[in-house]
């Protein structure tokens, strides 16, 4: 299911058409997508879904839908991505049964040491690094946060926020199972080619 | 056509959608509404409240569930069949943009699937993929709406009904005085949402209403 080494998500980005940048992304390497788009009609974000699980299926990769789980029913999509203000993952797992993937965002110990009693299988972390890509209410929690929640947490965690080719692999040495990414990957001359790099940065070793 | 799923006893004549106003740590319009449903006068109600978010549309969506609604009532969510399908509700109503219904349907084979239609396009797409009832309009003008150009009129709402077999709803600017008009036209019941706010005279509202749409 969720890989065990160090992995590549590539979350789509509102301004760009989510089927092209799951595309890219995937040549590159990425072995999770998710789609996420909080304006998009149900319809709309149906098509997407079903493209993008296809594209998915072709290079044995995870999709996955942030919030709608609806969508997510419908489209057969691997799993889902909850946030803090989306459903609860009980209500979820309920809805989903036991083979789907759940992910949640955390942005405290507190916060992911929920989700695994409640049964998620992975965590999105962050944010770990200053972005832009999201409104954010709180400061970056840095990687000490990130190393704290490693110690307690057993499921694989995905860090987010800030993620280059510079500090991709760093967040692999303090813990994270994989990193997760929207404009550093998106918002390049070449996606496939910036997905491509940083999944090779995840692989090196730090020296 | 053989889409009429809906269980049990027909669908009230009678919509009631909330306000679009809910407050994210109360719901109470909506309750309040709800409380005062008269025990005789069944109606569809549908939770429509763009602004929450998934966790607080729940939270929502089982209060309403808990209140005790006339029997025959209909509680629907717009668009969110996960939501509906943990709070139990009884179906959703999905925007003309909304997923299909046929999509849905195999997750919530017992739920009412209600579709917006705004031509004879969407509701042949509607039918097609298996709605169990439509909702039309603006039929008259309405402030809410006005942002989308001129209403639809009595005339399309006639055309649309005449064009299929399912329930048709009409809504936007029905009033005690127009709404015999749309039943005429061959609707299957009427459908508000500002008029029902004003709860002093929610009860009034309703009766006026109920006398037209009951057959």
């Amino acid at each position: 299911m969720i890989p065990s080494s160090p992995f590549l998500c590539v979350i789509t980005d509102e301004a760009l058409c989510p089927v092209a940048v799951a595309e890219q992304a995937l040549k590159g390497g990425a072995a999770m997508i998710q789609l996420r788009h909080k304006r998009a009609s149900g319809s709309q974000l149906f098509a997407w879904a079903v493209e993008i699980r296809n594209q998915c299926q072709k290079y044995q990769a995870l999709f996955i839908i942030n919030d709608r789980v609806d969508i997510a029913m419908a489209s057969k999509a691997d799993g889902v991505h909850l946030g803090q203000q989306d459903l609860p993952a009980l209500v979820a797992r309920k809805l989903l049964g036991k083979e789907c993937i759940i992910g949640i965002s955390a942005s405290s110990l507190e916060e992911a040491l929920r989700a695994e009693k409640d049964g998620a299988n992975y965590i999105g972390f962050g944010h770990i690094y200053p972005t832009l890509s999201k409104e954010k209410g709180f400061p970056p929690l840095g990687t000490e946060a990130l190393l704290n929640a490693a110690a307690f947490i057993s499921l694989p965690i995905i860090a987010i926020g800030g993620v280059s080719l510079e500090n991709a692999s760093s967040l692999i040495s303090c813990g994270a199972t994989g990193v997760a990414v929207i404009s550093a990957v998106s918002r390049t001359d070449d996606p496939a080619r910036a997905a491509s790099e940083l999944v090779a940065a995840l692989k090196r070793k730090k020296s | 056509m053989e889409h009429n799923k809906v269980q049990g006893t027909p669908l009230p004549h009678l919509y009631l959608i909330s306000s679009g106003q809910e407050n994210p740590d109360n719901g109470t319009l909506l309750l309040e509404q709800l409380n005062l449903l008269p025990r005789t006068m069944c109606c569809m109600v549908q939770i429509r409240e763009k602004q929450l978010n998934a966790k607080q549309l729940l939270t929502l969506a089982l209060k309403a569930r808990g209140c005790h609604l006339p029997e025959g009532s209909r509680l629907l969510l717009n668009e969110r069949i996960d939501i509906a399908l943990a709070a139990r509700l009884d179906g959703v109503h999905l925007p003309e943009s909304g997923c299909y219904p046929d999509k849905l349907r195999p997750f919530a084979p017992n739920m009412i699937f209600g579709c917006s239609v705004h031509s004879p396009e969407s509701l042949n797409i509607a039918a097609e993929s298996g709605a169990d009832y439509l909702l039309f309009g603006p039929v008259f003008d309405t402030p809410s709406k006005r942002k989308y150009g001129a209403p639809q009129g009595l005339e399309k709402l006639g055309l649309i009904c005449r064009s299929t077999t399912l329930p048709v709803f009409a809504l936007g600017g029905i009033t005690p005085e127009n709404g015999a008009l749309c039943m005429a036209e061959g609707a299957y019941g009427i459908a508000g949402l500002s008029i029902f706010q004003d709860t002093s005279r929610f009860v009034d509202t309703l009766e006026q209403f109920y006398r037209i749409v009951s057959p």
